[in-house]
């Protein structure tokens, strides 16, 4: 049995004594008055896109102040609790979920954003994603040759590399049944130096091996002259005119109330970089201009479903890189924008995630968790936004302004996931696993490929019932030429206010394909360089 | 409380549907049943005294022989329940209160699990027919309830290490601050 219980982790903290590294670091838990700060650059999230904008900005020589709502937590304290690691390190600690409670959002929460705590694959834009992109929304400069300088960059920056050890078994599921039923499969690419191959990606790596911004771009922005503020969340835009000013913000005690301190930024530029949800919903607070009622719209979530195999090995899903191989056999099979096409990945299995994606109630829940060391956890990420029928969900704000997704699940999504569970209970099967089942209610374990065919025919697929999530927030401020249907240019800038830019997975037209970090890594790198390149000029 | 009261206005909700649910407006707020000023039980630091009395029973019968299998009892399940929520947002924390305010009125338990009685007031069996006939329903409210409470009740024990050890999980490696 595998067991790394006796494994001893000691790693440096690069963040150990921020300032003996001459590290400007401001605790917003600190912050007991009302104070102004003023800089180039306003930052407003450090994740994928905030923390790359960093860095860019900051080695112009641009002053810059990024903000984050999140505490500062670091690899000491990434102590692989799953638990804590949820409510630290997770938006809504982990208990996000669409409005109708369809589908559960992992996203990250954290000084880093969702690089924190992502299984590190990493993948560029496909060619037919960023082709529909320039037909449908007109987005310029941003076609697959135009970006590969970006990605080439980026892939180097962060050390991204196809994986080289062999994959865990949980992976090796997915190759094997490939590979026999003769479908594609290919090694991930990974953003990873020095990995141990122990599994705690997603809860904050232990070991500072992955290239996450907490350890790349962040301590490069820092040493280059920028301000971190945590535990800071941006209330609202200052918006004078026609021109964003600044920034409104609101320390937050750990509990994520606000203290009763505020906090006034002022720049020549803001740039949006909270993600998906985040930065539409800062935009809605800030009642900026949206003519065609555009802000927040067609936010995109890969809508993933999942498969459960059950072997008479040990699988223990829960050790080794989390993501290393993967299937696109089935992405673009329908065409870009015919029925739903999926990307084939694994998903890691801790004990809390397992059983509440599993469900059930009562002995035979206990029974099902009790499978974990011999589970296999196979997801299909669904692409959406490429077809009339999906048009993805829309951001709200609560009563209290925080951002809330509605996105109810249609049948176009449903139909993509049956067919996907077909595909994932074949391969599952295919690989050898004894008993497998989909990602539903009401779905028993089948004990052969056509019992299980014959099974899901006659499930109900219906919302609630037909399990789903996503790890992957994107969309909700389109970019584009065409006025009419985007609000923000191909270069960032937000169509009707200056001053504003959105650097996140937040414009993205539709959803990807593929796992979205290199994707905002490298249209990032291209459109903070070219911000950089206008206000140095 | 007056029971006709809660059962009229009960039936409101089944003209608004999930729209009601869905908006966070409560059913029970509108019936002055709502305790969303009330303090955290004692013990607890979010959830009240009702949603303990409510819950506790319902934790035990979903987790059922995994608290057994770690030593532990059902408010040990509904300690780690509120656990978890420290790390919601506000937002997220009102949205589950409205819920199991809405609970609170037998009506709406009626609607949403088939069954009317109070969950403690319902024996072990009981409590297992609840929720057997409550997964089965084929209303997207009931689904959505039932969805949006028994989920989090796994998360937040399995993420307790005693618990995750009773899955088959050895545990993480050993964390040494350098």
């Amino acid at each position: 049995m595998q067991d790394l219980t006796t494994l001893q982790i000691k790693v440096q903290d690069p963040w150990k004594n921020p300032t003996d590294n001459g590290w400007d670091v401001i605790d917003g838990r600190t912050i007991t008055d009302n104070r102004t700060l003023e800089a180039d650059v306003i930052i407003v999230g450090s994740g994928a896109g905030g923390g790359v904008s960093a860095e860019i900005l900051s080695q112009r020589g641009l002053k810059v102040i990024v903000l984050e709502a999140a505490k500062l937590k670091t690899s000491d304290q990434f102590n692989m609790d799953e638990g804590e690691a949820y409510r630290d390190l997770y938006q809504e600690g982990a208990m996000r979920a669409t409005k109708d409670a369809g589908m559960t959002i992992l996203q990250g929460r954290a000084v880093g954003g969702t690089t924190v705590v992502n299984w590190t694959s990493s993948f560029r834009t496909p060619h037919e994603t960023l082709n529909f992109w320039r037909d449908q929304y007109a987005v310029e400069g941003l076609s697959r040759k135009e970006l590969d300088p970006w990605f080439a960059a980026m892939e180097k920056r962060l050390n991204i590399e196809k994986w080289l050890m062999p994959p865990n078994a949980n992976n090796d599921v997915l190759k094997r049944g490939c590979d026999a039923l003769g479908w594609h499969t290919e090694v991930i690419p990974r953003n990873v130096s020095g990995c141990w191959n122990i599994g705690y990606c997603g809860m904050g790596c232990p070991t500072n091996a992955k290239q996450s911004m907490l350890v790349t771009t962040l301590p490069g922005a820092l040493s280059s002259g920028a301000t971190l503020i945590h535990s800071v969340q941006a209330d609202t835009l200052i918006i004078e005119g026609d021109k964003v000013t600044g920034v409104n913000a609101r320390p937050l005690k750990d509990d994520k109330t606000p203290t009763g301190a505020s906090l006034t930024l002022k720049a020549r530029a803001v740039i949006t970089s909270g993600g998906s949800m985040q930065s539409p919903a800062l935009l809605m607070r800030s009642n900026a201009p949206d003519p065609h009622g555009l802000v927040g719209t067609r936010t995109f979530l890969h809508p993933t479903n999942f498969a459960y195999g059950i072997f008479d090995k040990e699988i223990a899903p829960y050790y080794g890189a989390p993501q290393s191989m993967y299937s696109d056999e089935f992405v673009f099979k329908e065409g870009v924008d015919g029925p739903a096409g999926f990307k084939l990945e694994m998903m890691p299995m801790h004990p809390g995630l397992n059983t509440a994606l599993v469900g059930g109630y009562g002995a035979s829940a206990f029974d099902q968790a009790k499978r974990l060391p011999n589970l296999a956890g196979s997801i299909a990420l669904l692409r959406d936004g490429f077809h009339e029928d999906s048009q993805g969900g829309k951001v709200e704000l609560r009563d209290n302004g925080e951002p809330l997704l509605d996105y109810p699940v249609n049948e176009y999504l449903l139909e993509g996931t049956k067919r996907a569970h077909l595909t994932m209970l074949e391969m599952q099967f295919a690989a050898g696993a004894k008993e497998v089942r989909p990602g539903h209610a009401h779905a028993p374990y089948y004990k052969n490929w056509k019992e299980a065919r014959a099974g899901v025919e006659n499930l109900e697929y219906a919302p609630t019932i037909t399990g789903l999530g996503s790890a992957h927030v994107m969309g909700g401020l389109t970019m584009g030429q065409d006025d009419s249907r985007c609000t923000v240019n191909s270069d960032g800038s937000y169509k009707h206010l200056s001053g504003l830019y959105v650097i996140d997975g937040s414009v993205f037209p539709t959803s990807l394909g593929v796992n979205p970090q290199l994707t905002i890594y490298g249209m990032s790198a291209r459109n903070a360089t070219r911000l950089a390149e206008k206000l140095m000029a | 409380m007056d029971q006709g009261i809660n059962r009229r206005g009960f039936l409101k909700l089944g003209a608004a549907g999930s729209a009601l649910l869905a908006t966070g407006s409560s059913l029970a707020l509108l019936t002055g049943c709502s305790s969303n000023t009330e303090g955290p039980a004692e013990g607890y630091r979010y959830f009240r005294q009702q949603d303990v009395e409510l819950l506790t029973p319902l934790v035990g019968a979903v987790l059922g022989p995994a608290l057994t299998a770690a030593g532990a009892t059902a408010a040990d399940g509904m300690k780690a329940y509120d656990d978890l929520l420290e790390g919601a947002m506000p937002g997220t924390r009102d949205t589950l209160f409205q819920l199991l305010d809405l609970m609170q009125l037998g009506a709406a338990r009626w609607f949403l699990t088939g069954s009317w009685a109070h969950f403690a007031e319902q024996s072990e069996e009981q409590l297992q027919q609840t929720l057997a006939d409550w997964s089965a329903k084929t209303n997207g409210i009931a689904r959505m309830a039932f969805k949006g409470l028994t989920q989090p009740m796994f998360m937040a024990w399995y993420v307790k290490p005693a618990a995750a050890k009773s899955t088959g999980y050895p545990g993480p490696p050993m964390h040494v601050t350098a």
